[in-house]
């Protein structure tokens, strides 16, 4: 943190890792615009390209990264799932999803915040995983 | 942000956000959480529960977003990334498990609020011969009110401290589950998920 710009290519970090970039190449992207932390869209809100999005893949004036979230966005996807795919920072993705939500073009769908006391999902949860438990095999499917 | 324009869920149906969306409804998702110290076998559990490979999503944190004062017109502002595990689990078509790992080192405490909100409890695992590594999670998830289980995670098999042993040392609440489990074994990962989301149950119910 003392040393803004000494990006260290020594410090090559796995799993767990942290690394020091200059902000400019992944908010390059945003224009420099960053998320409100308060505001963040969570990491599995579900994003939909719409219709009209899907239409203008057809086009040539949606670029790069703005046209990887709509391809990818065909079928429902997590915040975090599409920041994963597409190799970007989570925060530069609110960023974009933020842009193409206002133009119309994904659907954002975002996740009830009801966390550890919605009895109703908690049962549906447990439900679901002893499904997974007693149908499934070991391992993975 | 206009992050007030996005449509919250309001119950179990799903609401759409613009007139003219899809007809493709996205399942409700929902959040757990995978937390313990550095090697203590966090990105193993998910990648055996999970139906997905294990994905791995970069979170740059500015100093802006950090919560610094104001930056954003220096040009050479740093950016600390962390890197977070997850996977996801279809429990039916109108719910999906997502599990996330939290980053390891305690200096990152600002990026578990992004990963833990609304999650619906939590999952710390644990390795028996360095308990204090995961003392960072048990405190964080005691002050979040978030519900948690303690995982012990067996070595080959092996535990190398019985669980009340594990229990008496972490001094957590009689109620906190504190259970064996095996990273490696979907089965074990599940029922451990499981254990959790009863307490919650039991908590949400107020005992």
């Amino acid at each position: 943190m003392s040393e803004p710009g000494r990006a260290g290519p020594a410090e090559q970090g796995r799993r767990d890792a942290v690394e020091q970039v200059s902000a400019v190449r992944p908010f390059l992207l945003t224009e420099g615009r960053v998320v409100d932390g308060e505001q963040a869209l969570p990491m599995e809100t579900q994003l939909v390209a719409t219709p009209e999005a899907l239409a203008q893949l057809e086009e040539p004036h949606l670029a790069f990264e703005r046209r990887a979230i709509i391809e990818t966005c065909r079928v429902p996807v997590s915040l975090a799932e599409l920041a994963a795919r597409l190799k970007l920072h989570l925060n530069v993705v609110r960023v974009l999803v933020g842009d193409l939500h206002t133009r119309q073009l994904l659907t954002v769908h975002v996740p009830r915040a009801a966390g550890g006391s919605d009895l109703d999902i908690l049962r549906r949860v447990i439900d679901g995983l002893r499904a997974i438990h007693t149908s499934g095999g070991p391992g993975h499917d | 942000m206009a992050s007030a324009q996005y449509t919250r869920q309001a119950g179990p149906a799903m609401t759409e956000a613009t007139p003219t969306a899809t007809a493709i409804r996205p399942p409700q998702p929902v959040k757990m959480v995978i937390s313990g110290g550095f090697g203590v076998g966090k990105t193993t559990a998910i990648g055996a529960v999970s139906e997905i490979e294990p994905l791995t999503t970069e979170a740059a944190i500015t100093e802006v977003a950090a919560g610094v004062d104001d930056t954003s017109l220096t040009p050479r502002k740093t950016t600390t990334t962390v890197a977070m595990d997850f996977g996801c689990l279809t429990l039916d078509p109108t719910l999906k498990l997502y599990i996330f790992g939290t980053p390891g080192q305690d200096r990152f405490g600002f990026m578990w609020k992004d990963v833990t909100a609304g999650a619906l409890g939590a999952l710390v695992v644990v390795d028996s011969r360095r308990l204090d590594e995961c003392f960072p999670a048990v405190d964080y998830f005691e002050r979040e009110g978030t519900p948690f289980a303690i995982a012990v995670n067996a070595f080959d098999g092996v535990l190398s401290h019985s669980l009340p042993a594990v229990r008496s040392a972490l001094d957590v609440a009689p109620e906190v589950p504190v259970v064996a489990f095996d990273a490696r074994s979907a089965d074990s990962v599940r029922e451990s998920l499981i254990v959790v989301l009863e307490h919650a149950l039991m908590r949400a119910r107020g005992y």
